[in-house]
């Protein structure tokens, strides 16, 4: 009942519905590449610079090399929602677990976690995304970490603030009273309660690591050996004169998929939001 | 000699061939009288130098812009002859071991004290040995002037005339003023940063960021020249600025790929603009494949053959670089007048042949259909070369290798190659001048594995029969002689495989039509442009 209500909230923000039925559409997309792409998408299949709808082989055209963009968009899918996904789930391992140390502990501990939240934020997000990938190599598995840890401080903060509010009302008060642990208190009783506003910051995490992955991309030091949007993009860089479309294809599907991450961040918000229910 | 420590992106031009660019490049040269006077703003396809002159080279930057200041004993021109610049004539000892050098008279430094032999034997016992020619004059004993006007060099071992003929025109084997860099680190030197030297144009002022202004050097010993007042280096970092610099008249010479490609063709098409590929012959660039000896699979030469075989060059010149390449045969390159043969061992493309071959050197496919894994690193100053490794990659799978491909950036791909050795195959640059030794052979020989020292020979290749071929090509003096032993060696190369160019680049230069008297030199970009001139 609960979570059908939710739902309900969720759909009211119409925004909100359409981002998801679109992010679905990726998401499908991006898990049957294989079936309707078998061939690895970064084969050289035709002719270099087909325009989209010159060839019916191609819809989508092909890129400088000859290889089909449709189905580099596709698999594109894949590798991007991937690294979104897997860098929000760093960012928000990294955030949730220093903001609630820092918020239920406090003190010493406090001082030293947002001393070095702040640490972080102080370097400009992309140049230091750009850093550790160079120094770490560009591999899938390092821009994701690059980008989680860049992105954790916001949740940190946030979460921080949550604990802050609630370490002190009353059932936290009863639960220490009954001589719970502080491990029990933060994981099972603080954190659920904690937990709505972070999942809609993760939500827009999600987004900004999708666009962190195409800027490293576009500026050469994706993982040559995946297909990803960013990466297309900075291929057809410099041929933007003469066949725009290579840029412009892969730059409208990461600006479809994040606008819909942060509609759906919205209707998070708005479900989640108890203050908000009725507006 | 030709230095590469700092290679910079370039860009290469679509489809300029079929737009007449011969035609064009006919205009770069002198028509009518020259109109002297006025301001020629110049640029090339990179960015600003580290320092204006830097003694060792230091890359294209320092070079392009020093080049305009300095002068070398000597020059090399479109056709290939020898000729004296600040030296007269120069001429070998019997023996060859010795070369006397005629110093040219009435020569002044920019600050208006003479040039004398104490400044020539200073330059090239002090800069030349040192910095800029260290790994050609591994055989130089001394230096001295037995009288004022002559310059005696010798050797411990006898030197090719070619050979050294070349030397007197290295890229950066300047004459530099004793009485500014005696008693100094040249290294460090501030005058590096506003050079005094005797060539045509004048250092005048660096503005950072921006640009040079040199100005007409009125004591110049070519009478009356040069014919223009100043001449400006300006700088900019993106290939679209340069273009829209150009179009609107504020640059009127860019070279070495100073557009991108549909820009070339969209100025030339104005009518205002000429694009010509001259003016690179002494200085060509090629990218080259190379199979890392450290790994075992490559021990055995038909896996290094098979890994050529499976490549199509062909595309790659096409695709990649629209034309503006050409498939490399040789470590010689075929603009070599020389020393370049086409009687070399030929890894064409063939997949069926490199299949065959792996299978026999014991590599047959696994159940998996891989034969073996490798890394394969692409050198990413170039875009191009990201390009060519995706290619590679694909071409390699094609015949049953599991590639593994990274593009790291300029400074993490010079310390994986050349001090790291952290690859299996390499794809990377050079460019070298006609004469192969020391630039082209110290990516062959033993003594050119010197870890840490870009653009040597990184792969580990020790062949004692290439080092003894190597010894005599230095050594060898009757010029016949010598060819056979370079053709000898672009035989026993190409069969060996351990690193071959795969393509010849070709390099640009975007000019508006008014520019006369460019592109007349094979190495261009390091030439002095004293006859330079702007019609109206």
């Amino acid at each position: 009942m609960q979570r059908l209500e939710f739902i309900g909230r969720f759909a009211r923000n119409r925004g909100a519905l359409i981002g998801a039925v679109l992010i679905l559409v990726v998401a499908l997309m991006a898990l049957l590449a294989p079936l309707f792409f078998p061939v690895d998408p970064l084969r050289i299949v035709g002719q270099p610079e087909l325009w989209p709808g010159e060839d019916p082989d191609f819809p989508l055209g092909t890129d400088s090399l000859g290889r089909d963009m449709l189905s580099m968009i596709v698999h594109g899918a894949r590798a991007t929602l991937l690294i979104g996904l897997f860098a929000s789930a760093v960012a928000t391992l990294i955030g949730v677990s220093v903001g609630a140390t820092a918020g239920y502990f406090g003190g010493w501990i406090d001082e030293i976690a947002m001393r070095a939240a702040e640490l972080f934020q102080t370097i400009p997000n992309l140049i230091f995304v750009l850093t550790i990938v160079v120094i770490l190599g560009s591999t899938l598995a390092n821009i994701v970490i690059a980008i989680g840890i860049v992105s954790w401080t916001p949740i940190a903060r946030m979460t921080r603030a949550e604990f802050l509010a609630l370490r002190d009302r009353e059932f936290v008060q009863a639960c220490r009273a009954m001589g719970m642990g502080d491990f029990r208190i933060i994981a099972g009783e603080i954190l659920p309660n904690a937990l709505p506003p972070v999942i809609v910051l993760s939500s827009l995490v999600v987004a900004g690591a999708i666009l962190f992955e195409s800027a490293v991309s576009f500026l050469g030091l994706g993982d040559p050996n995946v297909a990803s949007w960013g990466r297309l993009v900075g291929d057809g860089r410099q041929l933007i004169r003469s066949s725009w479309y290579i840029c412009a294809i892969p730059g409208v599907a990461i600006m479809i998929t994040v606008l819909c991450l942060n509609l759906i961040g919205d209707g998070l918000n708005d479900a989640l939001n108890p203050k908000l229910r009725d507006r | 000699m030709v230095d590469r420590n700092r290679v910079t992106r370039r860009v290469f031009g679509a489809g300029v061939l079929a737009t007449g660019l011969v035609g064009g490049a006919a205009s770069g040269f002198a028509q009518g009288t020259p109109r002297r006077g006025g301001t020629l703003v110049a640029t090339w396809g990179g960015g600003e130098p580290q320092a204006c002159y830097v003694p060792a080279g230091g890359g294209s930057s320092p070079t392009f812009s020093s080049s305009k200041l300095f002068e070398r004993l000597g020059n090399r021109a479109m056709d290939g002859q020898f000729q004296g610049e600040l030296a007269e004539s120069w001429k070998p000892a019997a023996d060859f071991k010795s070369y006397i050098i005629k110093i040219r008279k009435g020569v002044k430094f920019h600050d208006g004290k003479d040039m004398t032999v104490d400044d020539v034997v200073y330059s090239i016992s002090e800069i030349w040995k040192k910095y800029s020619a260290a790994s050609a004059l591994t055989d130089f004993t001394g230096v001295e002037a037995p009288d004022a006007d002559t310059v005696v060099m010798t050797f411990s071992k006898p030197v090719p005339e070619f050979f050294f003929s070349s030397l007197l025109c290295g890229s950066v084997n300047y004459i530099v003023p004793k009485h500014v860099y005696a008693g100094s680190d040249p290294v460090t030197n501030p005058a590096n940063n506003a050079p005094i030297a005797t060539g045509p144009w004048k250092f005048k002022e660096w503005v950072r960021g921006s640009h040079f202004e040199y100005v007409k050097n009125e004591n110049y010993w070519r009478k009356d020249m040069p014919y223009m007042d100043r001449l400006i280096i300006r700088y900019v970092r993106d290939p679209a600025g340069r273009a829209a610099a150009m179009e609107a008249g504020d640059i009127h010479i860019g070279v070495f790929n100073p557009v991108a490609p549909p820009d070339i063709k969209r100025l030339t098409a104005t009518g205002k603009f000429v694009a010509t590929p001259k003016g690179y012959e002494e200085s060509v660039w090629s990218t080259t494949l190379e199979c890392s000896m450290r790994n075992p699979v490559f021990a055995k030469r038909e896996v290094r053959q098979a890994m050529f075989h499976a490549i199509d060059r062909n595309f790659l010149a096409k695709t990649i670089y629209y034309g503006y390449a050409r498939p490399g045969t040789s470590p010689i390159y075929s603009p070599n007048k020389e020393f370049y043969t086409t009687d070399t061992f030929s890894t064409a493309f063939d997949p069926k042949k490199a299949a065959a071959l792996l299978d026999a050197a014991g590599y047959p496919k696994k159940a998996d259909g891989k034969r073996f894994a490798i890394n394969l690193l692409a050198a990413g100053w170039f875009t191009e070369n990201g390009k060519i490794g995706a290619y590679v990659k694909q071409a390699l799978e094609d015949v049953g290798v599991a590639v593994n491909l990274s593009v790291p950036d300029r400074p993490t791909s010079i310390k994986r190659i050349y001090t790291d050795y952290d690859f299996d195959m390499a794809i990377s640059n050079q460019a070298n001048p006609s004469e192969p030794v020391p630039s082209t052979t110290q990516y062959f020989t033993t003594d050119g594995i010197k870890k840490g020292v870009p653009f040597r020979n990184a792969n580990g290749y020790s062949n004692p029969e290439v080092d003894a071929l190597v010894e005599k090509i230095k050594v060898e003096t009757d010029p016949a002689k010598r060819k056979a032993l370079v053709f000898q060696f672009q035989k026993i190369i190409t069969t060996e495989a351990p690193l071959l160019p795969i393509l010849e680049l070709e390099s640009i230069t975007v000019a508006s039509t008014r520019v006369q008297n460019h592109s007349n030199d094979p190495n261009y970009l390091a030439a002095s442009w004293y006859d330079i001139w702007l019609a109206s």
